[in-house]
């Protein structure tokens, strides 16, 4: 669903949604998101570990 | 003769050879850039081995862990906007237009007609991540890990890629104003993360028992040996890291430095070793001591760095040497202020990296730029160097203050007594054996009791 083309002749970008700024854009949420998730979720980590000392 | 060649097909043909030349040349700087990212990746094996095994057994794991997820985070952090920061901002703090460089542009990703962007993008990502891995060794066994990711996708996403649009970019202001040369990135990179780590470690402290009533006292590494061989296989990284530093260019023009003036991979070559072997030499002779004297291997190549395609080998050697003794008086100079730098980070990296930029300006001052641009010179190498450090200083203590303020940058004293990885990691480094975890020696510091 997220080819960008339907031929090889005369291709440049060719990877899913390379047509579609707006879904790229929400994929970049989406690893910005991920990111900030994992630190949030470390820092809930630790603070469990600190908390059982 | 029907079949006689005629200037139309011989043109043709020849057409057709050049556009295969052309393929071929455009998949060579692939394969060079694809190879040294690769190689790059060692100096993050070597980071790992080296600040693990710097680390007491108690918190080698947490160490690690850090330094694993470290790179991981730099990666899509830069995706998401280190190369735009780069390409956006060469004129100071007011971006240009970099449209193509932003996430949501075609431009990021699989293009049959660009065999550039990706893998330049994954040299300065791993350039990036360099710049962590720096930081990472300096505030090993006290930093909460969630509090070093966040100053390492900071340092490694936004701060030493500012300096590189500035420094190290064809376009960038420090080049166009002041004529700056930093070709091995001892400024952009290494002084950068250097004076970052410097200011982090001014807020988070030293680690417990470090200073007795003001003596600093050596915590010694749990695996000296691990250090060693994780030094090394960093110096092997070097290679990759100065291999992406230089230009490979298509056509006729070859190789070049980032800055556009000539320069090849010989040049690197003779200097890269001459200042390793240097840098193993200054500093064993400051110290007689195996981490230090390994330590200097790296100490010698970033002294040499900025000047790499420049300097006459007996001159990137002597500069080495010089550099290595120096760089121990700093490290001293540092820990009596109340420093505690678990690996020479600052010293090492910051204090060598300004160095170097500096004196590119004494020993190379006059060398022609690219046409249009001034000549190198001392003053711009030291606004260069003043640049790059206080580029450095400023984020990193300004951001780890914050974070101290908030109570998020340190683990707690008891924490900081059982060890990280019996408290939050949950996996023991060594479960079938023992490892010492504190040396007390007569010598009460090595690094102050050693002679030069």
């Amino acid at each position: 669903m997220g080819s960008s083309i339907t031929t090889w002749e005369n291709v440049s970008a060719y990877f899913t949604f390379a047509d579609s700024p707006f879904i790229l854009g929400l994929f970049s949420i989406g690893v910005a998101a991920i990111i900030t998730g994992l630190i949030i979720s470390i820092i809930r980590h630790e603070n469990a570990a600190f908390d059982k000392i | 003769m029907e079949n006689s060649p005629t200037l139309e097909s011989l043109q043709a043909a020849l057409d057709a050879q050049q556009a295969v030349f052309e393929m071929h040349q455009a998949m060579n700087v692939e394969v060079f850039y694809w190879w040294c990212t690769a190689i790059m990746l060692m100096i993050h094996a070597g980071f790992l081995a080296y600040e693990m095994g710097a680390s007491r057994s108690k918190n080698a794991l947490a160490a690690g862990i850090k330094n694993i997820l470290a790179i991981a985070l730099i990666i899509p952090a830069f995706y998401l906007f280190g190369w735009w920061i780069y390409n956006a901002f060469p004129n100071g703090f007011v971006p240009i237009e970099a449209a193509a460089a932003l996430p949501w542009s075609a431009s990021m990703g699989p293009d049959v007609q660009d065999m550039g962007t990706g893998i330049f993008w994954a040299a300065f990502a791993l350039f990036g991540a360099t710049t962590g891995s720096i930081l990472s060794g300096a505030v090993i066994e006290r930093i909460r890990v969630s509090a070093f990711l966040i100053l390492t996708i900071f340092l490694g996403g936004v701060v030493w890629i500012m300096a590189g649009a500035w420094g190290w970019h064809p376009d960038g202001w420090l080049l166009t104003k002041f004529g700056y040369h930093d070709v091995g990135a001892s400024g952009v990179v290494h002084a950068v993360a250097g004076f970052f780590t410097l200011g982090v470690l001014m807020n988070l402290g030293a680690r417990k028992g470090k200073f007795i009533n003001g003596i600093a006292q050596t915590i010694s590494p749990h695996s000296l040996p691990m250090t060693l061989i994780g030094l090394m296989m960093i110096i092997f990284g070097f290679f990759g890291f100065l291999g992406g530093c230089i230009i490979f260019n298509g056509g006729e023009t070859g190789w070049t430095t980032i800055y556009g003036t000539p320069t090849n991979l010989s040049a690197f070559a003779f200097n890269t070793l001459m200042g390793f072997a240097g840098g193993i030499i200054g500093c064993y002779i400051a110290t007689r001591d195996p981490f230090w004297t390994m330590s200097g291997g790296l100490v010698g190549i970033i002294s040499v760095a900025a000047g790499l395609d420049l300097y006459s080998p007996s001159l990137a050697f002597i500069i080495a040497v010089c550099t290595g003794i120096v760089a121990i008086q700093f490290a001293k100079f540092l820990e009596k202020r109340g420093i505690d730098d678990a690996v020479g980070a600052v010293s090492v990296h910051g204090f060598t990296g300004v160095a170097a930029v500096i004196l590119v300006g004494v020993f190379a001052a006059g060398t022609p730029n690219a046409e249009g641009l001034p000549a190198i010179s001392f003053v711009g190498q030291l606004i260069g160097a003043a640049v790059m450090g206080l580029m450095g200083f400023v984020p990193g203590y300004g951001l780890s203050l914050l974070l101290k303020k908030a109570n998020a940058l340190r683990v707690p004293e008891a924490c900081e007594d059982i060890g990280i990885d019996e408290v939050e990691i949950l996996v023991k480094p060594y479960p079938e054996g023992s490892v010492p975890a504190v040396y007390t020696g007569d010598v009460p510091n090595k690094l102050a009791n050693t002679e030069a």
